[in-house]
């Protein structure tokens, strides 16, 4: 048996130009734009009903597209079957054909396509010994745990060595361990075999810590698209700030601070990590509750009942009924303009010099 | 508490079970005993009597038997294949395909579940002479192979099928009829085995439009040749008849009593009582 490292593919882009798709009188995807970068990882991450699984079933083919033209690689392939888009993909359900055997689930593909059997038993090999599953080969389904269903729904995804992926939330039934491990091993394996991969999911953890990109979607719209890091670093909207990092960031409206009472159509983003004791801070705060975890306290706070949450480093002491202020660096600073729905760079250095002196 | 109340129902339960079992089983018991036995001992039961084949030699000798088995044979498995065939197609476009009308036509196949086929007897009559079919074994069959019951519980078997199992299969490549045969066909055996079951038995005991359709010994079917066989006024003995009754029920109760266990399975999974 040949242990050689499964084939490489070269992965092709992906783009939306405009796309949307139509329900009655709803529209689930609105006018989207993405570009995925060739042999990239691409997260699509929203809220439940954002539209984001339709969008990636609209790239699989299996749903039409309403509006808007869908190109893999050089070729446009709005009208093309699933089957003559030269993708593979993961379900959430893993749909695993129930009647076959491990190894008649992972060829199914090869079989249609009718390649070689020895061809296919060498490919088995490698993706099972990949896998990890050489020893679960005979097995049904039924038979098996849900991680291991979750590998074989992997292999035979992999095993066309298709230029595309894609993967529709398909760690969302597995343990929290279990989806740890899976998630760096799909990461691994992207890298490794070097295919262009749009995933799904709704959360932002495996969002940020395993894409290229991240497109953040929101009612059907386009909230943002960017590395996991800008989109940490530099929300583009008010939503993009508070989908992403837990506890999530802090919006206070520009009039509930006092530098600031005349700008009442902006929002000023502080994450609750950057929030720092500090008696001549800006920011005043009456404690609610505090919650002690050991390396860091969560206190939840409140500033002309606008809520707010801070995280403090272990050592310091902070007690509910207190009322204390806060300070942040400037660097820490976000504005957003709650009309136009985006980031105001623009204002930063201005706000920054009223707020951290 | 409970435990009197429990009894005297089951004690009911139990004895009607019985003798619903009793009643059922009786003519069968009788037709055995007489079969096996000589005339003389057609109403005159003791455990004494002598055992005897006799009965079914004559029988068989009686009337063409074999031929009859043959016919009954070929129509039964060509009404099967056609059925499983066009039922199967039916049933997919109704739930995989989306075409204008899908409802209509559906409902128009539930409304052949309520016509009685015995009442359209005439009219087929005459369907099978315009095509010059009368006294075949394809006219025998024609009128039952779009089964309306087949088609919906086809239909009903591969709604349940998860829609991801078709779109996987889809994506990897199957066509229309690759998803059906690798997807839905080998998921519905459950149902195709239940309704294979209904089908052959229905059939193999189907008497009136055989005995219409047909008028010489190459086409009948046992169930005629039977009625024919016995119905010949020059005396034929009760244990001849009874014999020659066994021979004819025979191939399909010895099949049922195989496979009862498999049978009673499937037709738990496929839903149908």
């Amino acid at each position: 048996m040949t242990n050689a490292p499964l084939t490489t593919v070269d992965g092709r882009a992906i783009t939306l130009q405009s796309v949307s798709k139509i329900w009655g009188d709803s529209r689930a995807v609105d006018d989207l734009s993405i570009e995925v970068p060739a042999g990239t990882f691409t997260a699509l991450l929203g809220p439940s009903g954002c539209g984001k699984s339709t969008t990636l079933r609209m790239i699989a083919g299996l749903e039409s597209v309403d509006e808007g033209r869908i190109r893999i690689g050089d070729e446009e392939v709005n009208e093309r079957a699933p089957s003559k888009r030269d993708l593979s993909m993961v379900f959430q359900s893993y749909a695993l054909f129930p009647h076959l055997s491990v190894a008649e689930n992972i060829v199914f593909g090869l079989k249609v396509r009718r390649v070689s059997r020895a061809d296919r038993d060498a490919r088995l090999n490698r993706v099972a010994d990949l896998l990890g599953l050489s020893a679960l080969l005979e097995r049904k389904p039924a038979q098996l745990s849900g991680g291991q269903q979750q590998r074989v729904a992997l292999g035979r995804a992999i095993i066309g060595e298709k230029p595309v992926c894609l993967m529709d939330e398909p760690l969302s039934n597995l343990d929290a361990k279990l989806r740890q491990e899976m998630r760096t091993e799909i990461r691994a394996l992207q890298q490794q075999l070097g295919f262009t991969m749009v995933y799904v999911t709704h959360d932002q953890v495996e969002a940020i810590t395993m894409a290229d990109q991240v497109v953040l979607l929101n009612k059907g719209r386009l909230e943002q698209a960017a590395t996991p890091r800008d989109l940490y670093e530099r929300p583009a909207t008010p939503f993009s700030a508070r989908f992403v990092g837990t506890p999530p960031m802090n919006l206070i409206p520009a009039s509930a601070l006092k530098p600031l009472a005349q700008a009442d159509t902006l929002l000023i983003g502080v994450r609750p990590e950057a929030l720092i004791l500090d008696p001549k801070g800006p920011i005043t705060a009456k404690v609610k509750t505090v919650e002690y975890h050991g390396a860091d306290t969560l206190a939840e706070c409140s500033i002309n009942s606008e809520p707010m949450q801070v995280r403090l480093s272990g050592g310091s002491v902070v007690t509910a009924g207190d009322t204390v202020s806060f300070g942040f660096a400037a660097e820490a600073l976000h504005v957003f303009d709650v009309m136009q729905n985006c980031r105001r760079d623009d204002l930063l250095p201005e706000i920054g010099a009223m707020l951290c002196s | 508490m409970n435990r009197p109340a429990f009894s005297v129902d089951r004690l009911l339960n139990t004895s009607a079970a019985w003798l619903l079992a009793l009643l059922w089983f009786l003519p069968l018991c009788y037709a055995v005993w007489t079969a096996f036995h000589p005339a003389a001992f057609e109403a005159h039961f003791v455990l004494t009597a002598p055992l005897t084949l006799e009965n079914f030699e004559e029988a068989w000798a009686a009337a063409p038997f074999a031929r009859y088995f043959f016919n009954t044979f070929l129509l039964v498995t060509l009404i099967l294949i056609c059925q499983f065939v066009l039922c199967t197609l039916a049933a997919y476009a109704f739930v995989r395909f989306d075409f204008p009308g899908r409802t209509i036509l559906f409902t128009l196949v539930l409304l052949q579940l309520l016509v009685m086929p015995d009442i359209l007897m005439v009219e087929n009559y005459k369907t099978m002479r315009l095509l010059d079919l009368v006294d075949t074994i394809p006219a025998i069959a024609l009128p039952y192979i779009a089964s309306g019951f087949g088609i919906f519980l086809l239909r009903q078997t591969f709604m349940t099928i998860p829609k991801e199992l078709d779109e996987a299969a889809r994506i990897e490549g199957a066509s229309f009829m690759g998803v059906l045969s690798k997807v839905y066909i080998p998921l519905a055996k459950p149902t195709y085995l239940a309704y294979g079951l209904v089908s052959v038995s229905h059939h193999w005991n189907n008497f009136l439009w055989p005995l219409i359709v047909t008028n010489s010994e190459d086409t009948r079917p046992v169930t005629v040749g039977l009625s024919i066989f016995s119905a010949i006024d020059s005396g034929v003995e009760w244990s001849v008849i009874n014999a020659a009754t066994l021979m004819t029920s025979g191939p399909l109760l010895i099949g049922f009593l195989l496979f009862q266990r498999q049978f009673v399975q499937s037709f738990m999974r496929a839903g149908i009582k």
